[in-house]
């Protein structure tokens, strides 16, 4: 994006400002010159005061301020609207353009902007917000859920794993249910601290206590951390270096936010935000899309579908969608994918179609194999 | 070496090592084996700022206005004064001596303003090049807390324009994004919209006297509708002499384009206020007040090249529907898709679905993409999942595989591979 052109323009404007704001200083102290010079002159002479005053009216007239004024403020008027220029020409003007026109419940808003304060630690703007907007008092409950999340992420950042492991021994078979070996990977990491600190005896003590639980599940691991012990005191310079990398940290605090969130029936990510940069991505080819079909904003008002594919990437994508190479349609349960012998996939509908219902066989449309109607299985995916 | 592809961690075993290593280069892998698309992405996003440049631009020249205006005044206003004493047969010399000694004291407090008028500017001058460096240093590095601040920023729009003056505040400060957002232009919407909420036309007026010309240039009518509601109150209160001069003072001049309206709330001259007649009834209407907040925002809005709803709205309903599929509402539509919340469901209601040109697979297990590095899979009851989740399943299970909706046991090598375009 051409950046730099705007910056141009706008130091340009910034110039003429500082021209046209010095010209009047400039224009008022040549004023503030004459009136003085013109009362000095009255005052040391005693007679004709009539002929300066005629005469300063004379040079002020002259001296033509206003024109001068003028002239400056011009330049700089040209300046801004230049800038004005470019920045219309490389911005989008109107991103309302392919809004559609109808109102949001600003309730259900505020109730998603509400939890949204409350999911990213934003406590304080989460309780004003409830105060400011009004409607959203129940979604206040979410407040002590997160509050707790936030105090376990705040004191592991202070490399303090006592509330983390709190959390995920109570936790601990939902946590299994989930398939999640998080409060192993706390163990690992406090294990790992209780060695680094030298004391190899309470280590090993910890080992005992904790790690018998996982044996039969993660024994390489387990196997691993007990060869650390031979290095209590000098992992720095051991095989096991990379179990001290403060990355160790990041990765579990990652996975206990997920795991917290999905504890709590919440998705990793703020829908807000999801939604938010799902929206950045789709603006852009429906502004387009909008530009080109002008006269029909009646039509998009009422439509069903969104009349152009949206591609968003692979984070956005949270179902399968089946689209019929042949009819280019989405599959339904009525017309559902089809998995031909060959091993390439068509909607039910087209299938039947190109047999004429089954009665003959036909050639994939990908490769040369004749199919046959009849051995061709749904999928589901 | 295997990348654990589940997101609550299953699989992750002794490797923390290699899993280290991986899911820290993974990403920048990824992002350089596509530069060339994602920066047009990049681009295209943002081309939607317009709002972000303009605004404090607008504010920017409305200062300069304002400024240059009241300079050109005080100095023709002294240049007069000075003819004014010089023309005058009257005056003594002492008393000559004194107005220009007052003038030139005049002339001081101008140029302290200008001054004070000039940081100003300046102030906005910086707020522009802030802005405009704001957006050119995104990058890959720092995307996911720039799309951070962007959240942020489209929040404290949505604020300010529903008057939720104390959280925009508490939002922008908390976050540091004071010169990101547009707080300060919207305190002089909050004064008029206070008024107008106490039902005071007087700040609403200023405002229209003070951005006469591009009012006017724009054909707006806010003004003539601000004079009806203050006429439609002198009849209210029954005070009909006064009514009718202030008609004839303010109201007529709109006459020449708006009779009709004119004429309408003439009649109301002739009625009570407590008329049931529908026509008139709707005029004496308390809500009127509310519609004129309402059309002062819209001027408001266009004044300063802001968009005429909410980002946030715009962004919502672009995202929604780019999401809304029909699986979305589902009982097994998993969580992190923002769909599976009522209240989105609730917005998306009357949005339009999304429509794709090409088949998307997203397996039930990993929740991962499928494509050619990582193909589906069919089992014999038709049930497809993601190569790389089978596989796994298989190393784990000597080969055997379990169908996680049906319960099916199969073989790893029954599977058959699907080829979908």
């Amino acid at each position: 994006m051409e950046l730099n052109s705007l910056k141009d323009a706008v130091d340009r404007v910034a110039k003429k400002q500082k021209l046209s704001g010095s010209k009047s200083q400039e224009v008022t102290d040549q004023i503030v010159q004459e009136i003085e010079k013109a009362v000095e002159m009255m005052q040391s002479t005693t007679v004709g005061y009539k002929s300066v005053l005629l005469e300063l009216k004379k040079k002020l007239h002259e001296l033509a301020p206003l024109s001068q004024l003028e002239g400056t403020h011009k330049e700089l008027n040209i300046a801004l609207s230049k800038y004005q220029k470019a920045v219309d020409k490389a911005f989008n003007p109107d991103i309302s353009k392919a809004y559609r026109n109808i109102e949001f419940d600003s309730h259900t808003v505020n109730q998603i902007i509400a939890s949204h304060f409350y999911r990213q630690g934003l406590f304080d703007v989460g309780d004003c917000f409830i105060t400011d907007a009004g409607g959203a008092e129940a979604t206040a409950s979410m407040r002590p859920l997160f509050q707790e999340m936030y105090q376990i992420l705040e004191a592991m950042k202070n490399r303090n794993l006592e509330p983390a492991l709190n959390w995920a021994t109570t936790n601990s078979n939902q946590l299994k249910e989930n398939g999640s070996d998080l409060l192993l990977r706390l163990h690992h990491l406090q294990f790992v601290k209780i060695l680094q600190k030298g004391s190899r005896d309470e280590a090993l003590k910890y080992a005992r206590t904790n790690f018998a639980s996982f044996a039969g599940s993660h024994m390489a691991e387990i196997q691993k951390l007990m060869g650390c012990l031979l290095y209590s005191g000098r992992l720095q310079q051991s095989p096991y270096a990379h179990l001290l990398s403060p990355t160790n940290w990041d990765i579990v605090a990652e996975e206990l936010t997920r795991q917290f969130c999905n504890l709590l029936g919440q998705s990793y990510e703020s829908p807000l935000s999801v939604t938010i940069a799902a929206g950045v991505q789709a603006l852009p080819p429906l502004l387009k899309f909008m530009t080109v079909m002008a006269g029909k904003k009646q039509e998009w008002q009422s439509m069903k579908q969104l009349p152009v594919p949206v591609e968003l990437d692979k984070e956005f994508q949270f179902h399968s969608i089946f689209v019929c190479p042949v009819s280019k349609e989405q599959s339904t349960d009525d017309n559902p994918p089809m998995l031909m012998l060959c091993g390439h996939v068509l909607c039910k509908q087209s299938i039947n179609k190109m047999s004429k219902n089954g009665s003959k066989t036909f050639k994939c449309p990908y490769c040369p194999s004749d199919i046959n109607a009849t051995q061709c299985r749904q999928l589901n995916f | 070496m295997e990348i654990d592809p589940l997101p609550n961690g299953t699989g992750a075993t002794a490797a923390t090592t290699t899993e280290t290593t991986i899911t820290t280069t993974a990403p920048t892998a990824a992002s350089n084996t596509a530069p060339s698309s994602k920066l047009s992405q990049l681009t295209d996003s943002l081309k939607l700022e317009h709002q972000f440049l303009r605004v404090p631009f607008e504010h920017f020249k409305k200062t300069i206005r304002a400024n240059h205006r009241s300079v050109e005044k005080e100095v023709s206003a002294v240049i007069s004064s000075v003819a004014d004493v010089a023309d005058s047969n009257e005056l003594s010399k002492d008393d000559a001596v004194l107005s220009l000694t007052s003038l030139v004291s005049r002339l001081q407090g101008l140029k302290r303003k200008l001054e004070e008028g000039n940081r100003t500017e300046n102030l906005h001058a910086q707020r522009c090049c802030t802005r405009l460096d704001h957006l050119e240093s995104v990058d890959a590095e720092n995307l996911s807390e720039w799309n951070n601040i962007r959240v942020k920023r489209i929040l404290v729009d949505y604020m300010l324009r529903m008057s939720y003056y104390d959280t925009a505040v508490k939002l922008a400060q908390s976050s540091n994004i004071g010169e990101l957002v547009d707080i300060e232009v919207f305190q002089e919407a909050k004064k008029v919209i206070d008024a107008l909420r106490n039902q005071d036309v007087g700040p609403a007026l200023a405002w229209c006297a003070d951005n006469k010309s591009r009012l006017k240039k724009s054909k707006s009518k806010f003004e003539f509708q601000l004079r009806l509601q203050e006429f439609i109150e002198l009849v209210r209160a029954e005070n009909y002499m006064r009514a009718i001069l202030y008609a004839r003072r303010y109201l007529a001049p709109w006459g020449a384009t708006h009779l009709k309206e004119l004429q309408q709330v003439m009649t109301t001259l002739a009625f009570r206020s407590n008329t049931e007649c529908a026509k008139y009834k709707v005029l004496f209407d308390p809500k009127q007040w509310d519609f004129l907040v309402g059309q002062f925002k819209q001027e408001f809005y266009r004044l300063y090249g802001m968009t005429v709803e909410p980002l946030l709205n715009i962004y919502l309903q672009a995202g929604l529907s780019a999401l809304k599929t029909p699986y979305c509402y589902e009982d097994d539509c998993t969580k992190e898709d923002p769909l599976s919340q009522e209240n989105f469901r609730k917005l998306a209601m009357p949005l339009p679905y999304s429509k794709q040109h090409h088949s998307k697979l997203v397996c039930y297990i990993t929740k991962e993409l499928m494509d050619t590095e990582n193909p589906p899979q069919v089992l014999p009851n038709g049930y497809v999942y993601s190569t790389k989740a089978l596989k796994e399943m298989a190393e784990k299970n000597n080969g055997k595989i379990t169908c996680p909706r049906t319960g099916l046991v199969c073989n790893y090598s029954e599977l058959v591979k699907a080829y979908i375009s």
